[in-house]
């Protein structure tokens, strides 16, 4: 399947902080989960794949063009950001008639149907709406231009697992369509574990990884061992590991190979989260 | 355009019952004491400096950044500024005509003769340029500095016009040139025209600022 999203390169600069040569591709009919610390770089990724940021270098393109070529090519891109975006005394129906005026594609009848899904009221002022409404509300927003890539930054942090869990529904479903993608940087790495094809890694500004996410959840595995046997280990067979109290925490890429070379430790399976912890606060293969 | 347009009507709409309350109040304070020119153009000015405020509304609700992502190009975010600052200085002239008109007219400041109606049309007419001509300044700066850091800097908004009218007087007198009253008279008429034309250079200038910023 073609790229829907490539990104090549992108470097962006600050004091203090280098994103540094970023590189994925998020192909047709999947999700990308992009995940990372505070301040690992996410959203100036997502920032500088929108152009809200200049790029000092590298190359964005979204179905091989360049963003900034044509404004046509945002009809077919929904963003959520971490937060409403528009005024508090707005109203979800003014909102939809702000948009309708704005896309050329807007299905004022699919928005409702959204609304009425998500049980927004219409009328009702934006400041007087949950932020787990809120949230939801700009994913309807997003979704009602008929885009066929979907970005979001933190789009279901600010809901409980019951409505996160309605929306990971709804984007399962937005990507049955195999010309829709959607990248999707979270902290909840459990919901990226439902329902992301793919995971894309940035720890201090690079790029850790970029892979398939059941390669992860099938291959990776944490032994837990104590020193005598992490000093046996072979150090190519680890990607980074952690002292505990009383242990050794090692991320492992393939937990098979691992069981059968090391009879006397446990292997586990490894989440997303123990993923990202070992990499962020553990110490790393060279 | 027409999105970005609409939702600062719809951001500023609801604010409208109190700016129509304060400007009522104004009418009675200011017409029976100044005249209805005064007002006039105080109320065209004020309408127009709402626009400063939709710039707050959009930093509070993190609308930009939103906006960039609609496909819209950043030279329609600005010059979608322009089309609300020319709608809001519109809507102030024909409510300033309006209540000014009738409140001088009952407290007998105004007559309803042909040549006082040319008179406040006239007036309309240099109260929008002023307006539109200084809040095509303000975009820039806040554009530049922020809706909040660039309010303690509008007053250059006024400044710089007034200097340059100022400045092209008394290179005119210098000269030896004088205006007759039928030139000046259509030089105020054909202000709203200059207005327009000062609007379309700070416009670049607001362009070529928001260019360079980051969201």
């Amino acid at each position: 399947m073609a790229a829907i999203l490539e990104v090549k390169d992108l470097t962006k600069r600050y004091d203090g902080f280098t994103l540094d040569h970023v590189s994925f591709q998020v192909p047709g009919g999947c999700i990308m989960g992009l995940i990372g610390e505070n301040g690992a770089g996410k959203s100036t990724t997502i920032k500088a794949v929108l152009d809200l940021i200049h790029r000092d270098a590298g190359t964005v393109t979204f179905w091989g063009q360049e963003l900034s070529a044509s404004s046509d090519l945002k009809e077919d891109i929904g963003v959520v950001f971490d937060g409403i975006s528009f005024y508090e005394t707005l109203t979800p129906a003014q909102v939809g008639r702000i948009l309708g005026a704005a896309y050329r594609r807007w299905d004022d009848g699919l928005y409702k149907q959204y609304l009425e899904r998500f049980s927004i009221p219409k009328e009702k002022e934006i400041k007087g709406l949950s932020k787990g409404m809120k949230a939801k509300l700009s994913i309807a927003a997003a979704l009602s231009h008929r885009p066929k890539f979907l970005i979001m930054d933190e789009a279901t942090s600010g809901l409980d697992p019951v409505m996160r869990d309605d929306m990971l529904d709804v984007f399962l479903e937005f990507v049955q369509d195999e010309e829709h993608s959607i990248l999707m940087s979270s902290h909840i790495t459990t919901d990226l574990e439902k329902v992301a094809d793919y995971i894309t890694f940035i720890h201090q500004g690079k790029l850790l990884f970029c892979k398939p996410k059941d390669e992860l959840r099938y291959q990776y595995g944490i032994v837990r061992c104590g020193a005598a046997a992490f000093e046996q280990m072979d150090k190519a067979d680890i990607l980074a590991w952690r002292k505990e109290d009383y242990q050794w925490d090692v991320l492992v890429p393939d937990k098979e190979k691992a069981r059968r070379l090391y009879k006397n430790v446990v292997v586990d399976d490894a989440t997303i989260d123990d993923i990202l912890l070992l990499y962020v606060k553990g110490e790393r293969s060279k | 355009m027409k999105s970005l347009v609409l939702k600062d009507l719809y951001n500023i709409g609801h604010n409208a019952k109190s700016l129509v309350f304060m400007l009522a109040i104004l009418t009675i304070a200011i017409v029976p004491a100044s005249g209805v020119g005064g007002y006039l153009v105080m109320c065209i000015v004020l309408c127009s400096m709402m626009t400063v405020t939709t710039f707050t509304f959009d930093d509070m609700a993190g609308w930009t950044p939103y906006a960039l992502v609609m496909p819209v190009t950043r030279r329609e975010v600005v010059l979608a500024k322009y089309g609300v600052l020319a709608v809001f200085s519109t809507a102030g002239a024909a409510f300033g005509l309006v209540t000014g008109g009738v409140v001088g007219a009952v407290v007998g400041e105004y007559d309803l003769s042909m040549s006082a109606i040319a008179e406040l049309a006239v007036i309309a007419l240099v109260g929008w340029a002023v307006a539109f001509g200084t809040g095509s300044i303000a975009i820039p700066l806040v554009f530049r500095f922020g809706a909040e850091r660039a309010r303690i800097l509008l007053i250059l908004s006024y400044l710089i016009p007034g200097a340059l009218i100022a400045g092209v007087y008394g290179l005119l007198q210098m000269a030896g040139t004088s205006i007759s009253h039928g030139m000046l008279t259509a030089l105020l008429c054909a202000s709203p025209l200059l207005a327009l034309a000062w609007g379309g250079v700070m416009y670049q200038i607001a362009c070529a600022i928001f260019a360079r910023k980051e969201y």
